[in-house]
């Protein structure tokens, strides 16, 4: 799908008219192909005027919006539908963000419409669902006050004793809650499906059920507008297989919907996607967003951004990736342009997940960069890069919410899909950036961890595999196990929520992944860095199991699976083919000895693993070793917005024309996609607002 | 008995001919039998499954042993445990969590065993005995696939289909078989529907969460019959769940 273009050879500033000319535009248009916006509305001005032009801008537009996640791509069709010029640069290939991998559950709430519908029993408008609701009707009978005081609660913990809600950025929760419903709507009148709720997303308020899940349904044809998708698009025609507009196969939703339905981030990506496409929003991809500019350096409006070329090249054919859907897409190849935002600038572009360096601000440990943020194949190196945290600190902007990191089960934790970098996804061959994992990874969930010793990256084991994958489970109230909790009296801002009786009976939080990123012999200085984990066993473990040790599960040229005759040649070759290998596994045998020693003798006196589960020996060949990945999902800490999501300087001024959403802006504990789209249905319609 | 000795229920044996303290058997066969439900800790999982810590209903013996022995309203029996042991756990939970309640006898116990008796109750069977049929399971895998697959997997192998979930135990093949020998379809049916899935416990109609255990049963390896598994807990108490004769 390369295209080389007159756009790649326009010089700086040197053209009039439109960013995009006629042809193109319909080239593009015709390359989108079916279910794609084919019939656009025409394409916003997005080329500088003269003036501008002649102070070193390559483009203008109204709002300007780094990063096509749910935050940015919600925010553009936001702007653009209050009738601003938007233009989205993403540093990926194609747009969604981590919102197309996800797994579409969207908490909101309030007495959003979709609780109402449950409510009352009904269907959705098109007749899709066919199921009864999944919650009780006093479960959805919410308010936005009631969501207001859920979500900065301070006396709601989880089961690692941690509070998640106390922290939380009050004037950008009022607003949170106040803008849920709708953006509920927004999001259904932009072809979103939702499901029967069942439940709430963690960080989003235990009081009622606020999530459904986004569905499309099987089909002949994929076409977004009437809600169909075929089974080879959904990823669900193969089970070894995905597709390009699917990077996680889609799953099952019959339970909430009726027969036919599938769910996941696609359902609710692609839509949106389309959507912004059709109503003109603009996108320039491979290109990574690093700087805001304002008038002064830390002072004045800010009115534009600068962004560099940040191409996905295929490693094996050379060829640059290309979009999925491609009208809308003005193709800038120049290393970097500067893009004039007459309105305002909205920073979009995710959290710190995958930036070490970052990381290691909330937990040092976590500086060691073997380990990546989810959806490392699909983002590549540029996806959760704290460009937006970095861009802020530069131009003034405050933080906020920078100790929240620590205080969810998903912010980060031991994967239990074995064998890849990439551990977090399942994403199969189909989808262009599988070559960037190379393998999709035995997923073996946290029983598997009985299977195997681990060890360290000098092979020696530190601590009881079967407790090692276990994560802390989330924010509960007293004397129940999951929200809302039928027939139950919840007291929001009671004490009992947090009295130590309550915690020391539910605290459930082994620090397994503590002891994982912990120092040992092969730690040097000035980081310490723990290095890789490794998952160790033998023949009789793969008979045991039915682990399918083959491609695309496990690749044993990826760096990431090794398999040998002897325990000590698995050790060698680890060290010598693991990229992040820095220490040979000096001890893997001595270890893999006195392991087998403990199950002769039925115990462990190191680890006490013989409470926990069955111990095996390690003792018939080939043995192998998988890697074990620590993953960084979430980013809780980052930039101080207020209720209209404008960035706040370290001062407590706003920044005039900049806002901020999604993953990029701290001070609010919410995994998964509910605090992005609100943020962005927020800031686009302020940013659309400005008078500039 | 028809069924073969399971593992613990040999094990508990062997604590009664070592001669343990009823205390402790009453313990040991608490956490073998009740505390899948009503927590080690007597927490239970309320309102759903009501906590035996504190409980004014643990004042009678009657509604204990009652319970125990035939099933409640939404309890499972339990047809395996004999006299002797359904007093161990009697004095037991009586004792625990500061509940201060005196030991119930042994010849209390086997009194109101005779008085509660069910007449009706079916003859004890094996997961081994053709107890589901293919189209149960074949309805529970689809039902399964959205409720259960987000955390135990769709195949039911403890792999969630979520990434974002907490992957939960396996509910078929050898880790099921091992973590739940000696206790009954009837516990794990209780259990499933009254705190599964977490976000939503009970949402489903019984019928589907029956068809859920036949498609674990099936991925198990147990032989599907000709009658389907029965959709209540008193009836499914009297399956038991163990490994392979």
């Amino acid at each position: 799908m390369a295209r080389t273009s007159d756009s790649d050879r326009r010089k700086r500033g040197d053209e009039g008219g439109t960013g995009l000319n006629r042809r193109e535009f319909f080239k593009a248009g015709a390359a989108a192909g079916v279910g794609a916006a084919a019939l656009a509305a025409p394409a916003a001005m997005v080329a500088p005027t003269p003036a501008a032009a002649a102070e070193g801008w390559d483009y203008e537009v109204d709002v300007v919006i780094a990063g096509g996640g749910c935050a940015g791509i919600t925010a553009a069709i936001r702007a653009r539908d209050l009738g601003a010029s938007v233009l989205v640069v993403d540093q990926n290939y194609d747009l969604g963000g981590r919102m197309l991998h996800s797994g579409s559950y969207l908490s909101l709430g309030g007495g959003d419409s979709v609780q109402k519908r449950d409510m009352a029993g009904e269907a959705d408008a098109e007749g899709f669902i066919t199921v009864p609701p999944a919650e009780e009707p006093a479960e959805l009978d919410d308010s936005i006050d009631l969501l207001f005081t859920d979500v900065t609660d301070w006396s709601i913990v989880d089961r690692k004793g941690q509070s998640p809600y106390r922290y939380n950025e009050r004037d950008m929760m009022r607003a949170w809650a106040e803008n849920c419903p709708p953006t509920r709507d927004f999001l259904l009148a932009n072809y979103v499906r939702m499901t029967r709720i069942s439940g709430t997303h963690g960080g989003g308020g235990l009081s009622r059920a606020r999530a459904p899940y986004c569905f499309l349904m099987l089909g002949d044809v994929t076409d977004i507008e009437a809600g169909t998708i075929t089974p080879e698009d959904a990823g669900v025609a193969d089970p070894e297989r995905t597709s390009a507009m699917a990077p996680v196969q889609m799953e099952d939703a019959t339970a909430f919907v009726g027969p036919g339905a599938v769910r996941n981030g696609v359902a609710l990506s692609r839509p949106l996607e389309y959507a912004a496409r059709k109503k003109g929003v603009q996108f320039i991809l491979h290109r990574r967003f690093t700087d805001v500019i304002r008038e002064e350096q830390v002072g004045g409006r800010a009115i534009g951004i600068k962004a560099v070329y940040s191409p996905r090249i295929h490693p094996e054919s050379g060829q640059r990736l290309e979009s999925l859907w491609q009208n809308g897409n003005v193709d800038d190849r120049r290393p970097e342009i500067r893009i004039r935002a007459r309105k305002a600038v909205i920073m979009a572009s995710g959290g710190h997940a995958g930036n070490p360096e970052m990381r290691g601000m909330f937990y040092p440990a976590m500086r060691e960069p073997a380990f990546p943020t989810s959806g490392m194949a699909l983002q590549g190196p540029g996806g959760q890069d704290a460009s937006a945290l970095i861009a802020g600190l530069k131009v003034g902007a405050g933080l906020s919410g920078m100790q929240q990191n620590l205080s969810y089960p998903t912010c980060y934790h031991i994967g239990t899909r074995l064998g890849t970098r990439d551990a977090y996804t399942d994403m199969y061959p189909g989808h262009p950036t599988f070559v960037f994992r190379g393998s999709t990874g035995i997923a073996v969930g946290n029983a598997g961890f009985e299977e195997f010793i681990a060890v360290n990256q000098v092979g020696k084991r530190f601590f009881d595999e079967v407790k090692l994958p276990r994560r802390p489970g989330g924010n509960r109230y007293p004397g129940d196990g999951g929200a809302p909790g039928q027939g139950l009296e919840h007291k929001p801002l009671d004490w009992r929520n947090c009295s130590a009786a309550w915690i020391k009976q539910m605290y459930n939080y082994d620090h397994g992944l503590d002891a994982a990123i912990a120092m040992n012999e092969g730690s040097k200085a000035p980081n310490y860095y723990c290095g890789s984990l490794w998952a160790i066993f033998d023949e009789d473990a793969v008979e045991r199991t039915g682990w399918e040790l083959r491609f695309p599960f496990v690749n044993w040229s990826n760096g990431y699976a090794f398999r040998a005759d002897t325990v000590e040649e698995l050790a060698r070759s680890i060290f010598a083919g693991h990229p992040f290998a820095r220490v040979p596994l000096s001890h893997l045998a001595q270890t893999v000895d006195t392991w087998n020693g403990y199950v002769d003798a039925g115990a462990d006196p190191e680890f006490e693993r013989h409470n926990s589960g069955p111990m095996h020996k390690i003792v018939r060949p080939p043995f192998y070793a998988l890697s074990i990945m620590v993953i960084w999902h979430d980013s809780y800490g980052g930039l101080h917005v207020n209720g209209r999501n404008q960035v706040v300087d370290v001062h407590g001024q706003v920044i005039p024309g900049l806002y901020a959403g999604g993953e990029a802006v701290g001070g609010f504990n919410k995994h998964g996609l509910g605090k992005g789209h609100v943020h962005g249905f927020i800031a686009g319609t302020h940013a659309a607002r400005e008078i500039g | 008995m028809k069924r073969p000795l399971t593992a613990a229920l040999a094990a508990t044996m062997v604590l009664y001919a070592t001669g343990c303290a009823i205390a402790a058997d009453g313990e040991a066969l608490y956490a073998q039998h009740c505390a899948v439900c009503h927590t080690v800790d007597g927490a239970g999982f309320p309102p759903n499954i009501p906590a035996l810590a504190g409980s004014q209903g643990l004042e009678d013996p009657f509604t204990l042993v009652a319970n125990t022995h035939a099933g409640g309203a939404y309890m499972p029996p339990f047809p395996t445990l004999g006299a002797e042991e359904i007093a161990a756990i009697a004095s037991y939970v009586r004792g625990a969590w500061g509940n201060g309640l005196s030991p119930v006898t042994t010849e209390e116990v086997a009194a109101l065993m005779e008085e509660v008796a069910d007449p009706d109750a079916p003859e004890l069977r094996s997961i081994w005995d053709g107890v589901y049929t293919r189209e149960q399971a074949a309805r529970g895998q689809q039902m399964a696939r959205a409720a259960c697959g987000l955390c135990h997997g769709s195949r039911m192998n403890g792999v969630p289909d979520d990434n974002d979930m907490r992957p939960g135990p396996p509910l078929a093949r050898a880790y099921f078989l091992r973590v739940w020998d000696g206790r009954t379809l009837g516990s794990f049916f209780t259990y499933s529907k009254w705190t599964m899935p977490q976000a939503n416990p009970g949402f489903l109609p019984d019928e589907d969460y029956a068809a859920i255990v036949a498609y674990a049963l099936s991925l198990t390896g147990a032989p599907a019959g000709s009658t389907p598994l029965p959709t209540s807990a008193r009836e499914l108490g009297y399956i038991m769940i163990g490994p392979k004769p």
